[in-house]
C-alpha cells in the first residue's frame, strides 16, 4: 500500500515538473533583459530583473493593436458561436423533424474535418470576394472551429432540462420561442458559460487561420504578432517571453476557473454524442 | 387540451433554428472542402488567384509523386504522428489511471495538468524552441552539468523530429488525460468491488475490466489525437519552419509551405486532398481494428 502510494506521488511529481518547468523557465526569462535572456550558462533567477520587456510589449503599437484585435475577434466569435449553437442545440434537443439524424451525423462529421485542410480554398475564396485581411471575416471563419462542439454541448445540456418547465410556459400561452427565451435561457447560463469559455479559448489561441487570412499588420491577431518575432537574424527572447506570458493570462485564468465544469461538459458530450 | 413540446410535423421552426449554424458550416467548411478537389485539378498560384485557371487534370498529383521533398514529408509525418500518438496515449492513460486513485487533491492536480493543452501552439513552439536551443538552451546546459555532450536538438536532421514529438506530447497529452478520465468516471466502482471480492489483482482488473469498458473512449481518443497530429503544423512552423531544409517538414507543413511560401496553391490543394484521404483512412483503420478485437473476445467467450 505504501509502495503504491509512493509510486503514485512520484509519477505525479515527475509529470508536474515536466508540465511546469518549461512555463516557469519562460516566465523567469521574461524578467531578464534581452541580452541576459540568451546568456550562457543560463541562470534560473534573473541577475538584473526588469519589467522592460512587459513594458515594451504593452506599448509597442503593432503589438498593442494585435492584442486588441485578438480580444475583439475572440469576444465577437464567442458571442456569435454561443448564440448560433444555442439555437441549433435547442432545435436538436426539443424538436423531432425530418432529416434530424442525418443532420446530427453531418455536423459530427464536420467536426472531424481538420481546419488546416481548408486554408487554401478559404484563402482563395476570401481573396475573390475581397474579404482577406478582415476581422469580420475572421470571426465568421472561426465559427467552424467551435460550432460543432458547442451545438452538441448545448444540445446535451438542454436535454437535461425537464420538458415540464417549457410545457408550463406553453400552457400559460407562450409561444415556443418565448418559452425558450424566458424559461430555458436563464437556467442554461452554466451551459452557455462552458460553451463561451471553449469558444474564447479556441479563438484566442488560433494561429493558422489568421496567419493565412489576415496577416496585414493592422489586422494581425496577437498569436501572429508573436510569430513575427522570428526575424531574419535573431529573436529578442526577453520581449518574446513577456509576450508569451501576456498571451497566457486569459486562457489559463479561464481554464483554472472552469476545470470541473469542463470535464462535466466533455463527459456529457462524449457519452451522449 | 394537451400542450406538448413536440413540434407539429411540417413545422419549419427547427430548420430555422439550425439555419445560421448550417449556413456557416456549409459555407466555410463543407464548400471549401469540396472546392479543394476542383483546385487540385487546376493550375492556381498566388499570381493567378483572381484570373483564369487552366485545367491540368492530375498533373499536380503527378508532380507530387515525383517530388522528393514530398516523400520526405511523408516519412517525417510518419515518425511525428506515430511517436506523438503512442506517447500521448501511453502517458495520458498512465496519468488518467493514477489520478483516478483515491488521492487527495486529484481535482486540483488534474486542473494543473490541463494547462499545457490550454496554451497555444505558438507559445508551446517558442517555449521549446528556447529550451532546446543549441547555443543557449537550458536542456544543453543541463546535459553539460551532468557531464554529457550537448545535443543539436533542433538542427540535427535525425533528432529534430523527436524534439518536435516531445513538444507535441507536452502540449497534447492533457486531452487524453481528460478524455480517458471521463471514461474512467463512467465505470461504476461496484464493478471493481465485485472483481476484488473474486480475488482479482489491481493489474488484472485493469486489463480485463477497465480496458474493455474504456474501449469506446479509447477509439475516439485515438482517432482524434491521430488526426490532430497529422494536421498539426503551427507548432513545427514556429519551432523549426520545417528545417533544417525539409527534414522536419510534415505533410501538413509541406502543404502550407507549398501554398504560401512558394505560392503554388493548387499543388498545396493536391497535398490537402491527400491529407484528407490520410485522415479518413486512419479513422477507418482504427474503427475496424478495434471492432475486430471485440469480435475475437466474443468468439472466445
Amino acid at each position: 500500500m505504501l509502495i503504491e502510494k509512493t509510486l503514485i506521488y512520484f509519477v505525479i511529481a515527475t509529470f508536474l515538473f515536466i508540465t511546469f518547468a518549461p512555463l516557469l523557465w519562460v516566465l523567469s526569462t521574461s524578467f531578464k533583459p534581452n541580452s541576459e535572456a540568451i546568456s550562457f550558462p543560463p541562470k534560473f533567477l534573473p541577475d538584473s530583473p526588469t519589467l522592460d520587456n512587459y513594458l515594451f510589449v504593452l506599448t509597442d503599437p503593432k503589438l498593442v493593436t494585435s492584442l486588441f484585435n485578438s480580444l475583439a475577434v475572440s469576444l465577437a466569435s464567442t458571442g456569435l458561436s454561443v448564440v448560433v449553437s444555442a439555437l441549433g442545440g435547442y432545435a436538436f434537443a426539443r424538436f423531432d423533424f425530418k432529416g434530424k439524424n442525418l443532420l446530427i451525423s453531418t455536423i459530427l462529421g464536420l467536426f472531424m474535418i481538420p481546419v488546416v485542410i481548408n486554408i487554401i480554398p478559404l484563402y482563395i475564396m476570401l481573396a475573390n470576394i475581397g474579404l482577406l485581411n478582415s476581422l469580420f471575416a475572421l470571426v465568421l471563419t472561426f465559427q467552424i472551429l467551435i460550432i460543432p462542439l458547442n451545438i452538441f454541448l448545448l444540445k446535451n445540456y438542454f436535454e437535461t432540462i425537464p420538458k415540464e418547465l417549457e410545457e408550463a410556459a406553453l400552457i400559460d400561452g407562450c409561444s415556443k420561442m418565448r418559452a425558450f427565451w424566458h424559461v430555458i435561457v436563464p437556467i442554461s447560463i452554466p451551459g452557455f458559460l462552458i460553451a463561451a469559455i471553449l469558444s474564447f479559448r479556441f479563438s484566442w489561441n488560433e494561429f493558422v487561420l489568421p496567419i493565412v487570412l489576415s496577416n496585414r499588420p493592422d489586422v494581425m491577431v496577437f498569436q501572429v504578432a508573436l510569430y513575427q518575432f522570428i526575424s531574419l537574424y535573431r529573436i529578442d527572447w526577453g520581449y518574446l517571453t513577456a509576450g508569451i506570458n501576456i498571451a497566457l493570462i486569459p486562457v489559463v485564468v479561464l481554464m483554472l476557473f472552469s476545470q470541473k465544469r469542463m470535464i462535466r461538459g466533455l463527459t456529457l458530450g462524449a457519452v451522449r454524442g | 387540451m394537451k400542450v406538448t413540446l413536440e413540434a407539429k410535423t411540417g413545422s419549419i421552426q427547427p430548420y430555422l433554428l439550425l439555419a445560421p449554424a448550417l449556413a456557416i458550416l456549409i459555407g466555410f467548411l463543407l464548400f471549401p472542402l469540396m472546392w479543394n478537389i476542383y483546385l487540385s485539378l487546376h493550375d492556381v498560384s498566388l499570381t493567378t488567384i483572381l484570373g483564369d485557371w487552366k485545367y491540368v487534370g492530375l498533373k499536380n498529383f503527378d508532380n507530387l509523386i515525383h517530388d522528393h521533398d514530398f516523400h520526405t514529408s511523408l516519412q517525417v509525418s510518419l515518425i511525428f504522428v506515430g511517436g506523438s500518438v503512442a506517447l500521448q496515449f501511453f502517458v495520458g492513460m498512465v496519468l488518467a489511471v493514477v489520478l483516478n486513485q483515491q488521492i487527495s487533491g486529484s481535482n486540483t492536480i488534474r486542473a494543473l495538468f490541463i494547462i499545457p493543452w490550454t496554451v497555444s501552439a505558438v507559445i508551446t513552439g517558442f517555449s521549446f524552441k528556447f529550451i532546446f536551443s543549441d547555443s543557449f538552451g537550458i536542456m544543453n546546459y543541463g546535459l553539460a552539468q551532468m557531464g554529457l555532450e550537448p545535443v543539436a536538438w533542433l538542427s540535427d536532421p535525425g533528432i529534430v523530429v523527436w524534439t518536435l514529438v516531445f513538444a507535441n506530447v507536452w502540449h497534447g497529452t492533457p486531452f487524453t488525460v481528460i478524455f480517458l478520465t471521463a471514461g474512467l468516471f463512467s465505470i461504476s466502482p461496484v464493478v471493481y468491488e465485485a472483481a476484488r471480492i473474486d480475488g482479482a489483482t489491481k493489474i488484472k482488473s485493469f486489463l480485463y475490466i477497465t480496458l474493455p469498458l474504456l474501449r469506446p473512449f479509447i477509439i475516439i481518443n485515438l482517432i482524434l489525437i491521430t488526426m490532430w497530429s497529422v494536421n498539426f503544423f503551427d507548432l513545427i512552423l514556429v519551432m523549426t519552419n520545417g528545417g533544417p531544409l525539409f527534414s522536419s517538414t510534415t505533410s501538413s507543413l509541406f502543404m502550407y509551405r507549398q501554398a504560401f511560401e512558394f505560392g503554388l496553391l493548387s499543388k498545396g490543394a493536391a497535398v490537402g486532398f491527400l491529407l484528407i484521404a490520410m485522415n479518413l483512412v486512419l479513422a477507418y483503420t482504427y474503427i475496424k481494428l478495434l471492432r475486430s478485437q471485440d469480435k475475437t473476445v466474443e468468439l472466445r467467450q
